[in-house]
C-alpha cells in the first residue's frame, strides 16, 4: 500500500485531501455563514461541535494527516514541479486552516456568552452573613451616658449591690425612720443587708476611695420592691453623679444635667429645676427637660406638660459629704441621678416598661 | 393633696388663676399633677414633699402663696363661742407615754345637736374628695384640711369614767375602729383610753364604740402631738393609712394644737350648736425647744451662685415665718416656726431663699475641668465582649437578679461558688416582691433559660443569648456576700442567617464553645482549655468545662441535660455556657510578642488515623508536640469522621502537619522521613491505624 501511495502523485492526494475537508467542514460551514446556525446551539451542543472541530482539525493539520506528508514530501517532487507543488500545498493547507479557524472562532465566541448566560446569577439574593445579635436597650443608653459623662471628665464607678444599712441609708442622711428604710420599699437579705436602692451608695465608697476633689458617675442595678406593672420594675438600672470640688455650686450642677440632656435629646433640650426633697442633698431640685416629641407644645410622652420629669439632683448634703470624710466647708458639690429605664422607656416610646426584662428577641431586635 | 382654689383664695386673698398657680407653685417645690374644674371653683392637685407636712393644709399651702405673691395669710375667721363651765370638771386627761404624746388638749362642747352638715360645708369637702358623714365629724375634717392638724370627736357620755388616759396598748386588747375592723393592739401601740379601755388608735382612727351618733349631746375634742414614728409604725403595722396618720408620722405643728382646737369649737357652736367649755385641758409636760440655726448669708452664693440681696434675703426668710436677727453682718441667728420642721441647718435656709427667689434665675454653666474621665477599667473590654457576640448573633438579654428556690439544686455553679455546703452559700430574699423568688441568684442560667422558655412560646426557634450580671454567694469572710460578674450563652435551633428563612445547619456544642472562644479572644483573654467533665445541668459526653490556660477552672459549657430540658418544655438541644468574668478579666492581660516572619516556605502533610472514640484531639497534639519532630511546626485538625467505614470504637482524625525550617527551604525526603516517624509514634501511643 505504501508503496502505491507513494507511487500516486502526490498532486491528486492533495487535492483529495483538500475535497474530503470539504465534505468533512461542511456541517461547519454553516456557523461560518451570514444567518450563523451557531446561535441555535445549546451550550453542550456548541461545546461537543467545538470538540468535533479540533478532531477535524487533527485529522487534516495534525501530524499524521495527508497534508502534513505531502509537505514532508516536497524535497522529493521533481525540481520543475516543486514550486508548483509547494504553493498547491501551502494553499490548499492555508484554506483548511481558515476555514476552520473562523468556525472556530464562531463557536468560541458562542460558547462563551452561552456560558455567561448560563453562570449568571440573582444579584438581589441576600447576601451570606450570619444573623446579626442586638444589644439590650439599657446597655446601648449606658454605653452613650458613660461615653457622654468621660467626655466631660467623670471616673465610671460601681460597687455592691448588697450593701450595708450605712451606705444605703445612713451615710446618705437618711433619717433612722425614714420610709424608705421599711421592709416594704426595700429588699432586705436574711442577714438584714439590703439590696442598694440607689447607686448613691457607690458615692460613698468613691469618696472614701478617692477623697476630694472627685467626678464620678456610678451606673447600676437598684432594686425597690415594687410588684411589676407597665410603669414599674422591682429592679432598675439608674446613674448618679457626683462633683465634689473646691468652689462648685448649683451653677454647675444646672449645666451639667443640661449639657448630658443635649447630647441625649438633642441641642435644643431645654432644661428646668425645681425645688424637690431629697435627704442627702440641700438644696434639692427635680429636673425636667423640654419634651423632645413635641418640642414643648404638649402631646402624650410629656401628658401635655410639655415637660418630661427625669430625675433628682441637688447640692450634697454636708453630712453626706461629712460620712465620706469630705469637710463640708473646705468643698461642695452636686450630686444628680435618674433612672436608666426611664430614659430608654422615653427614648423609645415604651408603653410598657416590663418588656425590658422579658427579653423577647422581636423586641430586642428592634434596637441597634 | 387635693387644694380649693376658692378656698386657698380667702385665706391668701391670691391674685393669681389657677394655671398661674400651677406654674408658680410648681417652682417652689410644690409640684401640680393637674388642675379640675369643679362647680365654680378649681382643685389643684399638689404633689407635697414628704418632708413639708406644713403644706398638707389649705393655710399651709396659702402661706408658700403668700411669699410668692409678697401676700400675708388671713387667718380663717368664725364667731366667739359662748362658753361656759370648767373642762376639768366633766374629764380629766392623764399622759401615760409622753415620749409617745407630748401634747394633749381636751375641751367640750355640750348640747349639740348631730344632723348633715350645711350645704356649703358638704360641698367643700366633697370638692377636695372627702365624704361628708355628719356635721361633727365633718368640721374637724374641715379644720384638718384648713389647718393640717388632726382633731378627734369622742360622744363623751361613752367615754368610760369620763376620762381619757394616753397610754401604750396593753398586749391582748383589741379596738374596734371606725372603719369596723376589730384590731388586735400590742404593747408598742399607743391609745386614748377611756378608764377601762381603748377607744381610739392614737393619731390614726377613732375607735366604733366612742363614735358620733345622732343621740350624741356632749362632744370631746381632742387635738394633740403624736410621735411620729410612733404613728408610723402602728399604721404600717394595721396596714392603715389615713389621714390624721398621713399628717402626724410626718409631722404636725405642735404650737397649733390649741389653735386648730379653737377653730372647731367655734365652727361646731355655729354649725351645730352647743356651749362650749370656758377652759381646754391642754397637757404638754415639756415643751418642745424651738430651733436655732447659725446663717452665714454668703453661703447662699457660695452653693447657689445666686447674688441676692440681703433684703431680699430677709424679707422672703419673714415671709416664711422665720425669725432672724444679725448676730453679726455675716452670720444671722434664724429661728424657724414650728410647723417648719424640716429647716435644720443652714443649708435649709439657702435652699428657702434660693426656691422663693427662683431656681430659674442660677446660671448654667459646666464646672472648670481639673481632670480627665475613665471608664471602669473592665468597661472597654466587656464593651469588646458585647460587640463580638452581638457580630455572631447573641442578642442581649438583661434579667432580675432574683430566681427561685427550685433551682438550688438544679444547676453547677462557677467554681469559686462551688462549695461542699452550697446550700448554705445562698443569699436569701428576707421579703421576695416576685412569689418564690427568694434567692439573689447564684448563676445567671435559670435567667437565661427563662428567656428561651419566652421566646420558644412566642413561636422563635432558633434563638441565642446572651448576659452579663452580677451572681451571689454568702462570703466566707466580711460581712458582705461575694458579688462576682458572670457571663452567659445559650444558644438552640439553626445558625440563622439574616434574610434567611431556614438556617444552613443546627447549633451545636462547637458553635457556641467557637463564639465563647472569639468573645474572648476579642478581649484579648485567652486561650482557654476545655476539659471533659460533669456538670449538673448539662449532659454526659457533652459538657466540658472551662479553663484558664493556667488550669484554673472558671465555668461549664455544654448541652442541656434532659432533666433540666424537660422542666423547661425544650423538644430541641439546647447549649449553655457560663463563666466567672469577675476571675476571666482578673487575669493577666496576654502579651503582644512580634514574631519574625517565615523566611522559607512550610511543606504540609495530611495524615488520618483511627483512633479509640475516647481520644481527645488535646492529647494527640500533646503527642505530637513531645514528639520534638525537627523543623515540625505543629498540627492543626482538618476533621473527625464516624459512621459508615469507620468501626464504632473508633474516629478517624485527619490532621494537617507543617514543617518549616528558618535555615533552608526543606527538600521532600527529608520532610517524609521526618513524618514517617511521627506517624509511627502516634500509630504506636494510641494503637491507631492509618486510614
Ligand atoms: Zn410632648
Amino acid at each position: 500500500m505504501a508503496e502505491s501511495q507513494s507511487q500516486e502523485d502526490p498532486r491528486t492526494q492533495v487535492e483529495a485531501a483538500s475535497k474530503a475537508f470539504e465534505h468533512e467542514f461542511e456541517r461547519f460551514a454553516r456557523f461560518t455563514g451570514q444567518y450563523a446556525a451557531v446561535q441555535g446551539l445549546t451550550l453542550d451542543q456548541a461545546e461537543s461541535e467545538e470538540r468535533a472541530l479540533a478532531e477535524l482539525r487533527t485529522r487534516h493539520l495534525g501530524k499524521k494527516s495527508v497534508l502534513v506528508n505531502c509537505k514532508k514530501s516536497i524535497g522529493r517532487v521533481a525540481t520543475e514541479g516543486r514550486a508548483a507543488f509547494g504553493q498547491l500545498v501551502q494553499s490548499r493547507e492555508a484554506e483548511i486552516v481558515s476555514a476552520i479557524e473562523q468556525a472556530e472562532s464562531k463557536l468560541k465566541d458562542h460558547i462563551q456568552s452561552a456560558r455567561t448566560q448560563r453562570e449568571s446569577i440573582d444579584v438581589t439574593l441576600p447576601g451570606r452573613r450570619p444573623r446579626r445579635g442586638h444589644l439590650h436597650p439599657i446597655t446601648l443608653v449606658r454605653e452613650r451616658l458613660e461615653d457622654i459623662f468621660v467626655a466631660l471628665g467623670y471616673a465610671i464607678e460601681d460597687d455592691c449591690e448588697i450593701e450595708t444599712d450605712f451606705y444605703n441609708f445612713d451615710a446618705l442622711n437618711i433619717p433612722p425612720n425614714h420610709p424608705a428604710r421599711a421592709s416594704q420599699d426595700t429588699f432586705y437579705t436574711t442577714e438584714g443587708l439590703a439590696l442598694r436602692s440607689q447607686t448613691s451608695t457607690v458615692q460613698i465608697h468613691a469618696m472614701q476611695r478617692r477623697g476630694a476633689p472627685v467626678r464620678m458617675i456610678a451606673p447600676g442595678r437598684v432594686f425597690r420592691r415594687d410588684t411589676p406593672d407597665p410603669t414599674h420594675n422591682p429592679m432598675f438600672f439608674q446613674v448618679e453623679g457626683l462633683c465634689v470640688d473646691r468652689g462648685i455650686s448649683m451653677a454647675h450642677l444646672k449645666g451639667t444635667v443640661a449639657e448630658l440632656l443635649r447630647r441625649m435629646f438633642g441641642s435644643k433640650t431645654v432644661t428646668r429645676f425645681r425645688p424637690s426633697y431629697f435627704p442627702f442633698t440641700e438644696p434639692s431640685a427635680e429636673f425636667d427637660f423640654s419634651c423632645f416629641k413635641c418640642g414643648g407644645l404638649g402631646c402624650r410622652i410629656c401628658k401635655n406638660s410639655g415637660w418630661i420629669e427625669l430625675g433628682g439632683s441637688g447640692m450634697v448634703h454636708p453630712n453626706v459629704l461629712r460620712a465620706a470624710g469630705v469637710d463640708p466647708e473646705e468643698f461642695s458639690g452636686f450630686a444628680f441621678g435618674f433612672g436608666i429605664d426611664r430614659m430608654v422607656g422615653l427614648m423609645y416610646e415604651l408603653d410598657d416598661i416590663r418588656l425590658l426584662f422579658e427579653n423577647d428577641v422581636r423586641f430586642l431586635e428592634q434596637f441597634e | 393633696m387635693l387644694i380649693s382654689y376658692n378656698w386657698l383664695r380667702e385665706l391668701s386673698g391670691t391674685t393669681l388663676t389657677p394655671l398661674e398657680l400651677r406654674e408658680r407653685l410648681t417652682m417652689v417645690g410644690l409640684a401640680i399633677d393637674g388642675v379640675e374644674e369643679k362647680d365654680g371653683d378649681s382643685v389643684l392637685d399638689v404633689e407635697v414633699p414628704s418632708n413639708r407636712p406644713d403644706c398638707l393644709s389649705h393655710v399651709g399651702i396659702a402661706r408658700e402663696v403668700a411669699v410668692i405673691e409678697s401676700g400675708k395669710v388671713r387667718p380663717p375667721s368664725s364667731k366667739p363661742v359662748r362658753a361656759e363651765g370648767r373642762a376639768t370638771d366633766l374629764t380629766s386627761v392623764e399622759i401615760r407615754d409622753t415620749d409617745l404624746c407630748p401634747r394633749y388638749a381636751a375641751r367640750l362642747v355640750c348640747g349639740v345637736k348631730i344632723a348633715p352638715s350645711p350645704a356649703w360645708l358638704a360641698k367643700q369637702l366633697e370638692e377636695i374628695g372627702q365624704r361628708p358623714i355628719n356635721n361633727i365629724a365633718d368640721i374637724t375634717n374641715y379644720v384638718l384640711h384648713e389647718q393640717g392638724q388632726p382633731l378627734h370627736a369622742f360622744d363623751s357620755a361613752k367615754l368610760g369614767g369620763q376620762r381619757i388616759v394616753v397610754r401604750r396598748a396593753t398586749p391582748g386588747e383589741k379596738l374596734k375602729t371606725l372603719d369596723g375592723v376589730e384590731r388586735p393592739l400590742d404593747a408598742d401601740m399607743l391609745v386614748i383610753a377611756d378608764a377601762e379601755r381603748p377607744v381610739a388608735l392614737a393619731g390614726i382612727m377613732g375607735g366604733e364604740d366612742s363614735e358620733i351618733s345622732i343621740q350624741t349631746t356632749d362632744v370631746l375634742i381632742e387635738s394633740a402631738y403624736f410621735n411620729p414614728d410612733s404613728v408610723r409604725r402602728t399604721a404600717r403595722k394595721l396596714g392603715m393609712d389615713t389621714e390624721a396618720s398621713r399628717r402626724f408620722e410626718r409631722g404636725a405643728d405642735y404650737e397649733n394644737v390649741l389653735r386648730a382646737q379653737n377653730r372647731c369649737v367655734e365652727l361646731i357652736c355655729e354649725i351645730a350648736g352647743g356651749v362650749a367649755t370656758e377652759d381646754t385641758i391642754d397637757v404638754y409636760p415639756s415643751p418642745m425647744p424651738s430651733r436655732r440655726i447659725a446663717f452665714r448669708p454668703a453661703r447662699v452664693e457660695n452653693l447657689t451662685s445666686l447674688s441676692v440681696a440681703e433684703t431680699d434675703m430677709k424679707s422672703i426668710l419673714t415671709g416664711l415665718g422665720i425669725v432672724h436677727t444679725e448676730e453679726s453682718h455675716a452670720v444671722w441667728k434664724c429661728v424657724p416656726p414650728t410647723w417648719r420642721i424640716d429647716i435644720e441647718r443652714e443649708e435649709d435656709l439657702v435652699e428657702e431663699i434660693a426656691r422663693h427667689f427662683g431656681y430659674d434665675k442660677i446660671d448654667s454653666e459646666l464646672p472648670p475641668s481639673n481632670q480627665s474621665g475613665e471608664h471602669q477599667p473592665r468597661e472597654l473590654r466587656i464593651r469588646k465582649l458585647r460587640r463580638t457576640l452581638q457580630i455572631l448573633g447573641f442578642d442581649e438579654a438583661i434579667n432580675f437578679s432574683f430566681i427561685e428556690a427550685v433551682h438550688d439544686n438544679q444547676f453547677e455553679l462557677i467554681p469559686e461558688f462551688n462549695t461542699e455546703d452550697s446550700k448554705h452559700a445562698f443569699i436569701t430574699l428576707k421579703n421576695p416582691i416576685i412569689e418564690n423568688e427568694v434567692r439573689m441568684r447564684p448563676t445567671l442560667i435559670p435567667g437565661v433559660l427563662n428567656s428561651l422558655r419566652h421566646n420558644l412560646n412566642h413561636g422563635v426557634r432558633s434563638c441565642r443569648l446572651f448576659e452579663t450580671g452580677r451572681i451571689f454567694a454568702k462570703s466566707d469572710s466580711g460581712e458582705l456576700p461575694n458579688e462576682r460578674e458572670a457571663l452567659s450563652l445559650i444558644a438552640t435551633g439553626g445558625a440563622s442567617e439574616e434574610n434567611r428563612a431556614q438556617a444552613p445547619r443546627e447549633t451545636d456544642f462547637y458553635d457556641l464553645k467557637g463564639s465563647l472562644e472569639a468573645a474572648l479572644a476579642a478581649m484579648n483573654r485567652g486561650p482557654l482549655r476545655f476539659t471533659k467533665a460533669q456538670a449538673k445541668h448539662l449532659r454526659e459526653g457533652q459538657s466540658a468545662m472551662i479553663l484558664l490556660a493556667d488550669g484554673t477552672p472558671i465555668g461549664s459549657l455544654g448541652r442541656l441535660a434532659e432533666s433540666v430540658s424537660d422542666a423547661y418544655k425544650f423538644r430541641q438541644p439546647v447549649y449553655v455556657a457560663e463563666l466567672d468574668l469577675t476571675r476571666l478579666l482578673a487575669a493577666e492581660e496576654l502579651p503582644v510578642q512580634y514574631e519574625p516572619l517565615p523566611r522559607y516556605p512550610s511543606v504540609v502533610r495530611d495524615l488520618t488515623i483511627l483512633v479509640g472514640r475516647q481520644i481527645t484531639l488535646e492529647e494527640l497534639l500533646r503527642t505530637i508536640e513531645e514528639q520534638q519532630v525537627d523543623d515540625c511546626r505543629g498540627a492543626q485538625l482538618v476533621g473527625t469522621y464516624e459512621g459508615a467505614n469507620i468501626p464504632e470504637d473508633r474516629r478517624a482524625v485527619t490532621l494537617r502537619i507543617e514543617y518549616r525550617s528558618d535555615e533552608r527551604t526543606l527538600r521532600d525526603e527529608e520532610v517524609e522521613e521526618r513524618h514517617r516517624g511521627l506517624i509511627d509514634s502516634l500509630l504506636r501511643q494510641y494503637s491507631a491505624q492509618l486510614h
